[in-house]
């Protein structure tokens, strides 16, 4: 472990959400080198941890492999004290279900109405015969409900192409909340909102993890807002953990990385 | 070599003009094949005009026989469209490199180069043989005809969707079909139609080619025309594909616009 990767987390008692050992993928030719190479952490229930790094640094590929869609060369993830093996389908769309996955800008599909992308959030619990007329009348009314949670009652039957990026953002919490995850993984959710936009994203993520006690990591680049809101920082640094720990200090901790990367 | 690299990247003209120059080559080389004899193209120009000449003023007693052949004509483009866009459908979706395993795609593949590498007026005389002469023949033609770009435009819509939405489709557990229908066909449809109204007017005109080998449509009272020296009712059955064409093309085009923009 690093020397500025401590082991000074409160929550050790709690059980593990995400456990990584030793993770790597697979060797990239423009690299030369796995984008993961040995990363070892340990997320705990009820834990905001902020991942953070340089263009590159493996963040996004991190959240990819542990929500399955990036395969892993070596090492072991569990999510929930299950060891998650993709050949195991039955047990891995379990898992799946007990972590959402947010997208950078949304991942929803433009030409469907927001109730619809909603919806779609559900289609692992049917069978597929089930969903080629379309949803029970319960879970619309409850893709329904989450939508207005989030203010967008009004916009429920509207295309998401026609919805601001913020719009479309809370659209997507709300297709990753329909199953009620355990965890939601968010990958640069305010990448490319403005700020009023930035902040509802964040307060939503803020109020799931302190009223729902939701497990959340997010991959952000904005050091300011990591420290707002997370309590836990993550530093990636070329596939490897380079910090982890509190999100006080980490104007500190950057400051040590873009010394470290020459400037041209 | 790195002296060479350095020269190239400081003289970046050399390279414009090294480009030019071999564009100039390969203009020239088609060029001589095409064996063009200029001074037979300006002796020409005089005949090219009276041709020209010949075919005005239309021939409106005929207008009653273009119109009935102009309907056959659209009939046979919307049966042949429609029925092309159908076979169309399952080969794109094997040709797709984000759906089909490589050895699906190779084979997909090749069947669409096979199909698109016949012409139309091959495709009519085919069929001609097998159905005899009329609109059935050239229906036929124009379906396999149309399967030859149909299904390349389909496998580029469904090859441009955009991979996080199908992702975020396969995170959430969708099963292989319910993510082609939510995830791939929304995307895909709008572009879909987009192509299958622009094959529609393209088929059109080729409808009106295939009549020249007997397989219905306009291009049979055409080419007759035209072989017995009927000029002026050969402009009639032009001027009126002219109408239509251009009617259906702006319709087509403020279809497509609203399309495009779902």
């Amino acid at each position: 472990m690093p020397s500025n990767v401590l082991d000074l987390n409160p929550n050790s008692h709690i059980e593990p959400a995400i456990e990584c050992e030793n993770l790597e993928t697979r060797p990239v030719a423009s690299l030369k080198r796995p984008i993961l190479q040995g990363i070892n952490c340990t997320i705990h229930r009820g834990e905001f941890v902020a991942l953070l790094g340089l263009n590159g640094a493996g963040k996004s590929t991190l959240l990819r492999t542990l929500i399955g869609l990036v395969p892993l060369q070596q090492g072991v993830l569990r999510i929930n004290g299950v060891v998650a093996n993709p050949r195991l389908s039955g047990r891995a769309t379990a898992m799946r279900r007990d972590v959402g996955m947010l997208f950078q800008g949304g991942g929803l599909i433009r030409q469907l109405s927001a109730i619809d992308n909603v919806l779609c959030g559900r289609l692992g619990a049917f069978p597929t015969w089930q969903t080629l007329w379309g949803f029970p009348k319960q879970d619309r009314r409850l893709a329904f409900d989450l939508l207005a949670n989030f203010g967008l009652k009004d916009q429920a039957y509207q295309k998401t192409g026609q919805l601001s990026g913020g719009q479309q953002q809370r659209v997507a919490i709300a297709r990753a909340l329909i199953q009620s995850p355990q965890i939601l993984l968010a990958d640069e959710p305010i990448t490319g909102l403005d700020i009023r936009a930035a902040r509802q994203v964040m307060d939503i993520l803020s109020k799931l993890h302190q009223e729902r006690g939701m497990t959340i990591v997010v991959v952000l680049h904005d050091i300011a807002i990591a420290a707002a809101y997370a309590e836990r920082a993550i530093i990636l640094d070329q596939g490897r953990v380079v910090y982890d720990g509190n999100s006080h200090n980490l104007q500190e901790q950057f400051s040590r990385l873009t010394e470290a990367v020459p400037v041209n | 070599m790195k002296p060479l690299s350095n020269l190239w990247s400081r003289y970046r003209w050399v390279n414009s003009l090294f480009v030019l120059g071999i564009v100039i080559l390969v203009y020239g080389w088609a060029l001589q094949g095409l064996k063009l004899d200029l001074q037979l193209l300006k002796d020409s120009w005089p005949y090219v005009l009276d041709f020209v000449s010949r075919l005005w003023p239309p021939n409106l007693e005929i207008i009653d026989v273009a119109i009935q052949r102009l309907i056959e004509t659209i009939q046979m483009s919307l049966w042949g469209t429609t029925i092309g866009a159908i076979l169309s459908l399952p080969i794109a979706i094997f040709s797709a490199r984000n759906l089909a395993p490589w050895w699906l795609q190779w084979f997909a593949n090749f069947l669409q180069n096979a199909v698109r590498s016949v012409p139309s007026i091959v495709l009519g005389l085919l069929f001609v043989a097998a159905t005899g002469l009329g609109a059935p023949a050239g229906t036929l033609a124009l379906s396999i005809y149309t399967v030859g770009y149909l299904a390349k435009f389909y496998q580029e819509a469904i090859e441009s969707v955009d991979t996080r939405s199908i992702e975020s489709l396969q995170v959430s557990g969708a099963s292989w079909l319910q993510i082609a229908q939510y995830g791939i066909l929304p995307q895909v449809l709008p572009l879909g139609l987009g192509y299958t109204l622009y094959m529609f007017e393209y088929n059109i005109r080729a409808a009106s080619v295939l009549g020249v080998v007997g397989a219905g449509g306009i291009g049979f009272e055409l080419v007759n025309y035209i072989r017995g020296f009927e000029y002026n009712k050969a402009t009639t059955m032009m001027l009126v594909l002219l109408v239509v064409v251009t009617i259906i093309d702006a319709l087509s085009s403020k279809l497509r616009h609203r399309l495009e923009a779902m």
